[in-house]
C-alpha cells in the first residue's frame, strides 16, 4: 500500500451525503463553474501543488451493477468520492485547503454527515482521517515532477521551440540579447528536478520492505538455479 | 462533460468484487497482495500506457461510520477502485491500456464481477465502461497536453536549465555555438527523443534516446 509516488500524493475520501441533499449538492458543484460562486473557489486555483482533482457523488442504487442480476447498494446515504493528486505532505495539503478555501470546502462538503466544517483545523484534520483510504498502488508518469515542474516545463519548451526559430540566422550579439531576455522570461520556470526525498517515515519504510523484498527475491532465485 | 478538463480525462471506476474466497484467502486479500507486489514507477507496467498521467487502485471493502446518530451503511459487495487521470478521448486510451497491460489487469480484475466475459481490447473497454461513474466536478490544476509532450518538456526543461547554469556569462560567439550543439543534442521538437521515460523517479532513469 502506498497513498505516495514520488513527489505525489494520492487522497482518497468517500463521505456520506443525506439521499434528499445529493442533488443539492451536485447543483453547487455546477454553480461553481458560474461567476456567482466561482469567487468562493478562486483560491483552489493558488493552491498550485495540485496535479488533478474530481469528486464524485453517487446514490447507493447507482452503484455499477455490471451483470444484469448484479446487486448496487441500498445505502441509506448518497456517497461522495474526492480523489486528489497533490505534492506534498498530508497535512501540508489539507491545511493549504482549510486557509486558502475554507468557504469553498463549506459549500463541497455541505452537509455531508459529520462534516465539521474547515476551520477549525483540527476538527477537520479529524474528519479527513476518519474517511480516509489507503491506496493500495499509485503510478504517476512524472515522479519528479511537482504539478509547478510540469506547467512550468510547458512554458520552457514554447519559449525554447519559438527562441531556436527567431535566433536562426542571428548576429552573435543579437543572439545574445534575445538570449538573456529569454532567461529573464524563465526565471521562474528554471529549476533542476530529482528524486523525491523522503516525506515520512512511512514511505521509506515501505521502500526499505521493497529493497528487501527483491535482495531477498534474488537470492531465491540465484540459490534455485 | 464533467468528466473531462480541457483535454484531461477522469475516469473512475469501481467494480463490483465476486463475494467468493480464493484459497482460503478474501479476494480483496489476494488482489491486495498482487497490486503490492506490482513493478513501481518506471518498471509499472502502466509506465507503458500512452497518455496516462496518474493513476491509483484500491480496495473499497466498507463504507465509514460517522458515530451516532449517524445510520450505519453497510456495503453488499467489495468493489475494485481503478482511478485514473489521463489526456485525450477515453476509448484509445483504454485500447491502448489493454495493449500494453492486459496481463496486469486480467491479475488484478481477476475476481471483479463481469471481468470472466473479457477477452480482448473491446470487451475490456465494455467492462469497464459498466464500472464507470460518471465525474461530478473535476479540476485540473496541471496541463493537458499529451503525456508524451509533457515529458519532453520535463525533459527540455531540466537540460536547459543545467545549459543556462554551466554558460553564464560566456562571450556571444561560444554562447551561441555552445547553444547550436545544446539544440542538436536535446532536439527541442521530437517528442520521440531524446526525452524522460514515463514514471521515471531517478534522473539515472529517467532519459530515453530516440
Amino acid at each position: 500500500m502506498s497513498n505516495i509516488a514520488g513527489k505525489a500524493y494520492a487522497m482518497n475520501l468517500v463521505t456520506p451525503i443525506r439521499g434528499y441533499l445529493a442533488p443539492l449538492n451536485k447543483l453547487f458543484f455546477w454553480l461553481v463553474g458560474t461567476p456567482l460562486f466561482k469567487s468562493r473557489l478562486q483560491g483552489l486555483l493558488t493552491l498550485s501543488m495540485i496535479h488533478y482533482a474530481r469528486w464524485v457523488i453517487v446514490r447507493g442504487d447507482e452503484f455499477p451493477r455490471v451483470e444484469e442480476h448484479g446487486q448496487g447498494e441500498d445505502s441509506v446515504y448518497s456517497y461522495m468520492f474526492f480523489f486528489s493528486n497533490f505534492n506534498g505532505t498530508w497535512e501540508q495539503y489539507v491545511d493549504s485547503f482549510s486557509a486558502a478555501i475554507p468557504s469553498g470546502l463549506d459549500l463541497l462538503w455541505y452537509k455531508n454527515v459529520g462534516w465539521p466544517k474547515a476551520v477549525p483545523e483540527l476538527p477537520f484534520h479529524a474528519y479527513v482521517e476518519h474517511n480516509q483510504i489507503t491506496t493500495d498502488y499509485y503510478y504517476n508518469a512524472y515522479p519528479m515532477a511537482a504539478s509547478n515542474d510540469v506547467k512550468s516545463a510547458n512554458k520552457v519548451k514554447d519559449a525554447l521551440e519559438a527562441f531556436v526559430t527567431s535566433t536562426r540566422g542571428a548576429t552573435p550579439e543579437e543572439f545574445l540579447g534575445q538570449y538573456n531576455r529569454l532567461l529573464k522570461s524563465l526565471q521562474n520556470d528554471l529549476s533542476q528536478m530529482d528524486a523525491s526525498p523522503i516525506v515520512s517515515l512511512a514511505s521509506e519504510a515501505i521502500a526499505k520492505r521493497r529493497r528487501d523484498g527483491d535482495r531477498s527475491n534474488r537470492r531465491t532465485t540465484t540459490h534455485g538455479t | 462533460m464533467p468528466n473531462q478538463a480541457g483535454d484531461a480525462y477522469a475516469l473512475t471506476t469501481i467494480c463490483p468484487l465476486e463475494n467468493d474466497a480464493h484459497q482460503d484467502r478474501s479476494v480483496a486479500t489476494v488482489i491486495r497482495q498482487r497490486l503490492k507486489d506490482l513493478p513501481l514507477h518506471e518498471h509499472s507496467p502502466f509506465a507503458r500506457v500512452p497518455n496516462l498521467y496518474l493513476c491509483r487502485l484500491f480496495v473499497l471493502d466498507e463504507l465509514t461510520y460517522q458515530g451516532s446518530p449517524a445510520r450505519l451503511d453497510r456495503l453488499r459487495s467489495k468493489y475494485l477502485v481503478f482511478v485514473c487521470d489521463l489526456h485525450g478521448p477515453l476509448d484509445p486510451f483504454l485500447a491502448g491500456l489493454w495493449d500494453n497491460a492486459k496481463e496486469t489487469l486480467a491479475s488484478i480484475f481477476a475476481f471483479c464481477v463481469g471481468f470472466k466475459d473479457v477477452r480482448d481490447g473491446r470487451t475490456f473497454a465494455a467492462f469497464i465502461e459498466k464500472c464507470q461513474l460518471t465525474t461530478t466536478f473535476y479540476f485540473n490544476g496541471s496541463t493537458d497536453a499529451p503525456l508524451a509532450e509533457q515529458l519532453k518538456a520535463l525533459y527540455l526543461k531540466q537540460e536547459f536549465a543545467k545549459f543556462a547554469m554551466d554558460h553564464q556569462g560566456e562571450k556571444a560567439d561560444a554562447l551561441q555555438r555552445a547553444f547550436a550543439d545544446f539544440v542538436k543534442r536535446v532536439e527541442p521538437s521530437n517528442l520521440a527523443g531524446p526525452t524522460w521515460r514515463a514514471g521515471a523517479s531517478t534522473l539515472d532513469a529517467a532519459e530515453v534516446r530516440a
